[in-house]
């Protein structure tokens, strides 16, 4: 067995029952077997966290509602949106914490950024979206990591410790950037560029994520 | 004579060294039959990744391995080449190092991701997305497709982009892009500067935002824009004539500028948070 064969039946793999020739991959493949364990350790992680990091009813609400307004789904079923294609490459179970808050940070995203071109009724929306949105995200109040992000960071630098450096840099200046948009949109709530910066913000956090994960991943 | 012993000695010692090193590296060459708008995608944790053109149907990925502690695994099904570096046990940036150039046909869509870089593609038609993390992103010569480029600190620079949705997320790299026009240009950077110079032409949308860095703009006198500029810190500067319009802001002296220049068939947004803003004549 191949490390691509025994990746691509990972997922169908239940806790500690692996067949004769994935046990026997696993025993002369230490890649495949330190990939194994640390799956082990994040999906254990992940199960404490799930509680916590599942977004509310209400954001699914607001986002299913903007969304079918824009006509991107029909589907009355907030729900659908993790079983569309988009995630059907998300082969890890460990990792839904993780993606639920960045699909809810990037569906929010959608919903304030076609706030201006669209209904006043997709403007109430995208107005209650806000406070959903701190909720979502998880909204520092300074540029300082929080705990998700420090575990993010470790396990980063657990793949490969030179690069985690220079994320922790990135989301500290990211967390700042977010900061300073808050401020600007607490302060002009009106002010498109104020959301506008506050949107960006949010997708250059979210690109660090994104990234953080990625190279995490074997 | 005993100089000429030493340099002989020299020159054998330089050609055994370079032979060591070749020897430790590895040269693969892989070919595949593709289609029209192939996809084609490299993912390569260390080293550079440069796409050309080639001259059929054919992708062809010439990878120099720097160790035996890193391997290329492909994978072609239909019209879908990818190609990825397996880091083994043991590997680092170095050892883990892999080189590629990879010739595609022109309208491929190319997917190149690398952390260390650098990423460089061109003369291409089809969309082509990069990404990195210190990866410096040199795009030269495309047109007629999207551009969509994410990296952390690594530098991008883009020449002679035509008609194409370009796209830019950086953190602190900075984004050069000379000549890049079409109906969407967008720049997102936290504290990257930005550098644009070029006419602004195609009609389009074009959203260059930074949190702390500065940008610059560079555009001729015939440049026809509907322009807004506002850093909400920092200072703006405008070395253009512009006819005054409505703003969603007020247009404050030091601080922020609105106008429009020609028929204003493209609209030119500038932001800066804290970094100073400053609009160029050519």
């Amino acid at each position: 067995m191949t490390c691509e064969e025994f990746r691509r039946v990972l997922p169908e793999l239940e806790g500690d029952q692996h067949t004769v020739e994935q046990d026997e991959h696993l025993k002369d493949c230490s890649s495949c077997s330190g990939l194994i364990s640390d799956l082990r350790a994040i999906s254990a992680e992940a199960r404490l966290l799930a509680g916590d990091q599942e977004p509310s009813p209400r954001v699914w609400n607001a986002i299913a509602i903007a969304l079918r307004q824009e006509g991107l789904i029909r589907d009355p079923q907030a729900p659908a949106l993790l079983s569309g294609s988009r995630l059907r490459d998300w082969r890890f179970g460990w990792l839904r914490p993780v993606t639920i808050a960045l699909v809810a940070g990037a569906a929010l995203l959608l919903v304030v950024e076609r706030v201006p071109r669209r209904t006043q009724v997709a403007q109430q929306v995208a107005t209650s979206s806000a406070p959903i949105l701190k909720t979502a995200v998880g909204i520092t109040q300074d540029s300082a990591i929080n705990a998700d992000e420090l575990q993010l960071l470790n396990l980063v630098a657990s793949r490969a410790p030179a690069l985690r450096a220079g994320y922790e840099s990135d989301l500290r200046a990211v967390n700042a950037y977010i900061r300073d948009a808050e401020t600007s949109v607490r302060e002009n709530p009106n002010d498109a560029i104020a959301q506008q910066y506050l949107m960006n913000a949010y997708e250059q956090r979210a690109m660090v994520y994104e990234m953080a994960i990625n190279r995490a991943l074997p | 004579m005993q100089r000429r012993q030493r340099v002989a000695k020299l020159v054998v010692g330089v050609f055994l060294a370079g032979t060591v090193v070749a020897a430790a590296e590895t040269h693969q060459e892989f070919r595949f039959r593709v289609h029209r708008r192939a996809s084609v995608s490299v993912a390569n944790q260390f080293g550079p990744i440069w796409v050309k053109p080639s001259s059929g149907k054919e992708v062809i990925v010439t990878a120099v391995l720097h160790s035996d502690k890193v391997e290329v695994d492909h994978t072609h099904s239909f019209n879908r080449v990818s190609i990825v570096s397996h880091l083994l046990s043991g590997a680092d940036a170095e050892s883990g190092r892999v080189e590629y150039q990879v010739l595609v046909p022109a309208d491929a869509n190319v997917t190149l991701i690398s952390a260390t870089g650098p990423l460089r593609a061109e003369r291409l038609h089809g969309d082509v997305i990069l990404e990195g993390n210190t990866a410096n992103v040199d795009v030269r010569d495309l047109s007629g497709g999207h551009v969509h480029i994410k990296t952390l600190n690594g530098p991008v620079t883009l020449t002679n982009v035509t008609d194409g949705h370009v796209e830019i997320t950086s953190v602190g790299g900075d984004v050069a892009l000379n000549a890049v026009n079409g109906p969407l240009i967008h720049v997102n950077s936290t504290s990257g500067r930005i550098v644009y110079d070029g006419d602004f032409g195609g009609g389009g949308e074009y959203s260059l935002m930074t949190h702390t860095g500065d940008i610059e703009a560079t555009a001729p006198s015939y440049a026809s824009i509907d322009v807004m500029a506002s850093s909400t810190q920092g200072k703006v500067e405008n070395d253009f004539l512009l006819q005054p319009t409505h703003a969603s802001f007020a247009a404050k002296a030091g601080t922020a500028f609105a106008g429009t220049m020609g028929k204003a068939a493209s609209s030119v947004r500038l932001l800066s948070f804290s970094g100073k803003i400053h609009l160029k004549k050519r």
